[in-house]
């Protein structure tokens, strides 16, 4: 398996496993580990079954979780970049997005009542929620750090208190 | 020795939040008996109207003054300087619960580059944002904290009475003196000599406002607002210096010069955006960033999110929509002298290859 590429934010190594993908709302995208639950929408299986979580770029970027709130239910269908939730932390907050379209099968439950293993471990017990769909709105570990490349100057302008 | 006494007013927030009264009023309580300061309560500062009793009552302060507001320092700084009520930013010292604990890399503050305030007066004022703490024990020991800073000051200034004009003598703030004047201006108390704003004028009730506030101390006169804006807010006074002229043709609810502001110099107080609101550049602190965007909201660029905001209004105003045909800011003129992004030398570099 290739090796995991880590991308510079200042002094802070954001490591990004190789073994997944990535979508442009900073999570992680990675086939969901069995057992599965049954599909839920009534027509079958829409397409295979992934599990999401924020990469380390998203989490050093808010912090401590305080606080994450789903504005959806486990089996909604959703579309691309639909609002599907709430996060708050301790230096940030932010709408949450669907990175991809598809059936939202479940969300990690534990989360709910303790969010700080997004902030511990947000490439295992840290994941967000599955959903069934197509991955082919993510991209390669190698996109996906040219795309932080890209957008890090813009972000950190962001952070600064522009526009 | 005149006395030193620092003016202290809080103003209120709006609505009747009942954990925002509490800590006001826990703030109030704490100072009242405290010697050497005056406390007042009047209403949100940002809604005061020309008029009101509140703002009549900045006006006549004329030493040194601690505003405790629901407001970004930085914002109520200048909502008191755009009502004429001036004089040099003091520095609080609060640090928020959440005080920046890594500093990021390049941290040296640059100077600033704008225009200034005119006409400022030999005093300092000091914003106080409540939202820096539940606790009224900071705001508190703030306060006394910089009623030591302001005496320690206008003492040093009279230890050398040679070298300061004999006028700032007058500064330790003679109250009766002060308000003399604007005890004749309308709707202004006058039963009261000795006191001539009573409390329950101070507090009467002030409608909700929308306008921007301009920081001059990162305005540049650049009149890229003045362009965009299709309302007639802005105007330039005699000095051809930027200001908000008509502020209550302003559209309520829309920031869109804010965001064309290449300086980020327009407040806008009540917008729900820290950046737009006042915060302080740089020190998140206790607010927070919001990473909406960044996690796939909604990617518009500040620009076209401006067209998109003036051209709602417009619309709502019967008039027809404009897009980016209208007073687009021409940010490619001041490049020149700043340092070449990575674009810019990946077309040198294929200008070099001499293909």
């Amino acid at each position: 398996m290739a090796d995991a590429l880590t991308f510079m934010m200042g002094k802070f190594a954001a490591v990004l496993p190789a073994d997944r993908r990535y979508a442009r709302n900073h999570m992680w995208c990675l086939a969901a580990p069995p057992p599965h639950p049954q599909p839920l929408s009534p027509g079958g299986e829409r397409g295979e079954l992934f599990r999401f979580g924020f990469t380390t770029y998203a989490v050093r970027l808010m912090q401590d979780v305080y606080f994450l709130d789903w504005e959806v239910n486990a089996g909604d269908v959703v579309a691309l970049k639909q609002k599907i939730g709430h996060i708050e932390t301790s230096k940030a907050m932010s709408d949450l997005f669907a990175p991809i379209a598809g059936d939202l099968v479940r969300f990690n439950a534990d989360l709910l009542n303790d969010p700080s293993a997004i902030n511990v471990d947000m490439y295992g017990n840290g994941w967000l929620f599955e959903m069934a769909g197509s991955e082919s709105e993510t991209m390669s570990v190698q996109d996906y750090y040219n795309f932080l490349e890209a957008g890090w100057e813009k972000t950190q302008t962001m952070l600064k208190g522009h526009m | 020795m005149s006395r030193h006494r620092l003016t202290v007013v809080l103003s209120q927030a709006q609505g009747k939040h009942p954990v925002k009264r509490a800590l006001e009023e826990s703030i109030v309580a704490a100072l009242i008996m405290e010697p050497g300061l005056e406390v007042s309560v009047i209403p949100y500062l940002y809604d005061l109207g020309p008029d009101h009793t509140g703002r009549l009552f900045l006006e006549s302060v004329r030493g040194d003054m601690v505003l405790v507001s629901w407001l970004f320092p930085r914002a109520a700084f200048w909502v008191l300087d755009r009502d004429g009520i001036k004089g040099s930013y003091g520095e609080s010292q609060i640090k928020s619960a959440h005080a920046d604990d890594d500093d990021e890399e390049g941290g040296e503050p640059e100077p600033p580059k704008g225009i200034g305030s005119l006409d400022v007066p030999d005093r300092h004022i000091y914003c106080l944002d409540l939202r820096d703490s539940n606790q009224h024990d900071p705001f508190v020991n703030e306060i006394r904290r910089i009623a030591e800073e302001c005496k320690a000051r206008h003492d040093a200034k009279h230890a050398h009475p040679a070298e300061t004009a004999p006028a700032l003598v007058s500064l330790g703030l003679n109250f009766a003196n002060a308000t003399a004047p604007v005890a004749d201006a309308p709707g202004s108390p006058n039963g009261h000599p000795l006191s001539p704003f009573a409390p329950d004028q101070l507090l009467q009730s002030a409608g909700r406002r929308w306008y921007p506030v301009i920081d001059y101390s990162r305005c540049t006169n650049c009149m890229e607002c003045i362009d965009f804006c299709l309302f007639g807010v802005y105007g330039v006074d005699d000095q051809e210096r930027i200001l908000v002229e008509n502020q209550d043709n302003c559209k309520k609810g829309c920031p869109a010069c804010s965001r064309v502001c290449p300086e980020q110099a327009i407040m806008f107080p009540d917008y729900k955006t820290p950046a737009i609101a006042g915060a302080p550049v740089g020190a998140i602190g206790n607010l927070k960033i919001d990473l909406t965007k960044l996690f796939g909201g909604a990617e518009k660029d500040a620009l076209s999110q401006a067209v998109e905001e003036r051209d709602r209004e417009l619309v709502a105003d019967g008039r027809v929509a404009v897009g980016v045909s209208v007073g687009i800011p021409k940010r490619q003129q001041n490049r020149d002298g700043k340092p070449k992004d990575d674009l810019d030398n990946l077309i040198d570099a294929l200008d070099a290859m001499d293909i």
